[in-house]
């Protein structure tokens, strides 16, 4: 416990440079206020619309005013939406939830039976097949994978619908295009971390207690693989984020990432900045639950 | 003489790598009489380890029994099903193995490792395989039983690792247990307690041993008969004490020789000069003739066969 402690101290640093880089970034890559004002605004009222909200003092001053603000719990107002901009990003926060939960059931349902099948068959067509599959599952660009999807089963065969957040016929296809990239992924990093199981000595061991080799393969083999693999899937949850920002546009899925990308468009850094803090956050706590399933899967690994 | 409980006839194995298939072990004979502990005894890459994974039928994937006959209590082991060959293994024919830091599943507790052999093949119930369990360790010597039982192998040293893979390896009561080099990664006063176990484990049970060595003292101190191999054949076949006080050949006697001798005081040890030849490379003729002191013209040519001198001792070599 205490040792969770620690690391969740460790990560308020971190946190704190985070703010910092996204606060100077959205201010220093283009005018704050350009959005705000119709085209046909004075340079006189663009210049009183920047002090009133404070842009002209140093940067510096700024943001020690934002942190000040984000301690008491208040990350600012956005002007597109005229409202609260934490309420405005918990409130998309569960469809992206959604989304990559959905994506990584995907991931898991492909990864897994594919990743220990064609290492128990190495170096057979059937273990070609899958990593040829993986190197093109990883090579697909997801926007693309997201568009060929809608075309081919919701435009063409109508299976499903195009795009926006209902019900599961609406989560299956966008959670297929970012589950596809990490199953790729995962497929390599199973059939790699199986190899190197299957041939330590507790696997003869278990063989020749008489075991099915089934039991052997799926129980004594892929409980010790599994380690290194949630590692890699804890980290992949920043690509999962990263992902569902553009599978959120494509098909239109109204989360956080979606939101996110139209606050970067609109130079709306509260909402930037709220929605990049919380995507911080899930990226350390992942970590930090990753850190605790290895616990469990791992009796060698104690932490004092 | 007792019947043989494990009888194999000419066993070749071979093992496909990129070159082709590789023979490692080319015509084995030998039989293991109940009750009876033989030992093998080789260099490394003398195809013994290889011999004992064929007996279990555990060969690694691209290794193949590609001749020979295979019987274990009047079962062809070559002909049996996938299914009826699992049965036998960790029931009557078990096999503990010579790293007992990396042969139990780290993942699992001792516990559950020993339960899954008495579940699978005694068809006990979790709570009479956990009781028949804490038996077997008290039975090899572990102190705590029970609490050793929920431990995970890595808390556990070498030596006790080792007693928890013969408990294991035991607890179906096999007619047949081989063990790998079981001492080998111990240290010498473990080693002994280890060897000490098995003996009298045997000696209860009349289980059959089959114990696979490079050490010439293990061999002393638990075989009833022993068999010599070189280069994937048996060289030599003797009762024990035969094998000490009249080896025959002189890979045998070079074994004996690099034994090294507390008395004598000497610049150096000495040793078989070279080494096993490689399975893709083999001599002509005699296989150890490269390494042999006695060897002339006749062994680069000639392959010798095993030889009875009398009922059981055999020697594969013209010179002697």
């Amino acid at each position: 416990m205490k040792y969770f402690l620690l690391n969740v101290l460790k990560t308020i640093p971190v946190l704190l440079l985070i703010t910092l880089i996204v606060f100077v970034l959205v201010r220093v890559t283009g005018d704050p206020v350009s959005m705000m004002l119709p085209e046909t605004a004075t340079d006189e009222e663009r210049e009183s619309l920047k002090e009133a909200l404070g842009f002209n003092e140093p940067l510096p001053v700024q943001y020690m005013k934002y942190l000040g603000d984000l301690v008491k719990g208040d990350f600012g107002e956005s002007f597109r939406y005229d409202m609260d901009a934490l309420d405005l990003v918990l409130e998309r926060l569960p469809a992206t939830f959604q989304l990559a939960i959905a994506s990584m059931i995907v991931a898991i349902i492909i990864s897994v039976p594919l990743g220990i099948l064609s290492a128990v068959k190495r170096n057979s067509f059937m273990d070609l097949f899958i990593t040829g599959g993986a190197v093109l599952g990883k090579a697909m660009p997801s926007f693309w994978l997201g568009i060929m999807l809608i075309l081919m089963f919701a435009v063409n065969l109508q299976l499903f619908p195009v795009s926006g957040k209902g019900g599961l016929m609406h989560l299956i296809l966008p959670a297929i295009t970012l589950g596809t990239g990490i199953a790729a992924e995962m497929t390599r990093l199973i059939r790699s971390s199986m190899l190197e199981i299957l041939g330590q000595d507790f696997i003869r061991t278990a063989r020749s207690k008489g075991l099915r080799e089934s039991i052997v393969v799926n129980k004594h083999a892929f409980r010790n693989a599994l380690i290194p693999v949630v590692t890699i899937m804890a980290l992949q949850t920043s690509t999962l984020i990263g992902g569902t920002l553009i599978t959120e546009t494509v098909f239109a899925w109204p989360g956080l990432g979606q939101l996110l990308v139209q606050a970067v468009n609109l130079r709306d850094m509260s909402v930037v900045q709220a929605a990049t803090l919380l995507i911080a956050v899930f990226v350390i706590l992942s970590n930090l639950i990753a850190d605790l399933i290895y616990r469990l899967l791992d009796p060698r690994i104690k932490y004092d | 003489m007792s019947n043989p409980i494990l009888d194999i006839k000419d066993l070749r194995v071979r093992f496909k790598t990129e070159d082709g298939f590789v023979p490692t072990v080319n015509g084995v004979t030998f039989h293991v009489n109940e009750g009876e502990t033989l030992a093998i005894v080789g260099e490394s890459g003398s195809g013994k380890s290889v011999t004992s994974l064929a007996v279990m039928g555990i060969l690694p994937p691209n290794g193949e029994v590609y001749d020979g006959e295979m019987t274990f209590r009047e079962r062809d082991l070559l002909k049996i099903s996938k299914k009826e060959y699992r049965a036998l293994r960790g029931n009557e024919i078990s096999m503990i193995f010579q790293e007992p830091m990396t042969a139990l599943n780290p993942v699992f507790t001792i516990g559950y490792q020993l339960r899954e052999t008495l579940i699978l093949h005694q068809q006990l119930t979790k709570e009479a395989a956990h009781k028949k369990g804490i038996e077997m360790l008290e039975l090899v010597g572990i102190p705590d039983a029970e609490k050793v039982m929920s431990r995970f192998p890595h808390q556990l040293s070498g030596g006790m690792r080792q007693r928890v893979m013969i408990a294991m390896a035991l607890s179906c009561n096999p007619k047949l247990l081989i063990a790998d080099e079981p001492t080998t990664a111990l240290d010498v006063t473990i080693q002994a307690q280890i060897l000490t176990l098995m003996k009298n484990l045997k000696e209860k049970s009349n289980t059959s041993i089959l114990i696979i060595t490079h050490d010439l003292g293990v061999v002393a101190e638990v075989a009833d008969r022993v068999i010599v191999m070189y280069a994937g054949e048996v060289v030599e076949e003797a009762p024990v004490f035969e094998l000490f006080e009249n080896p025959k050949h002189p890979y045998t006697h070079g074994l004996m020789a690099s034994i090294p001798k507390i008395h004598d005081v000497v610049e150096n040890l000495y040793s078989i000069e070279g080494t096993v030849p490689n399975p893709t490379n083999m001599p002509k003729g005699c296989k150890f003739h490269p390494r042999c002191p006695l060897a002339d013209k006749d062994c680069m040519t000639i392959h010798p066969e095993l030889e009875y001198i009398n009922s059981t001792h055999a020697k594969r070599c013209i010179k002697v």
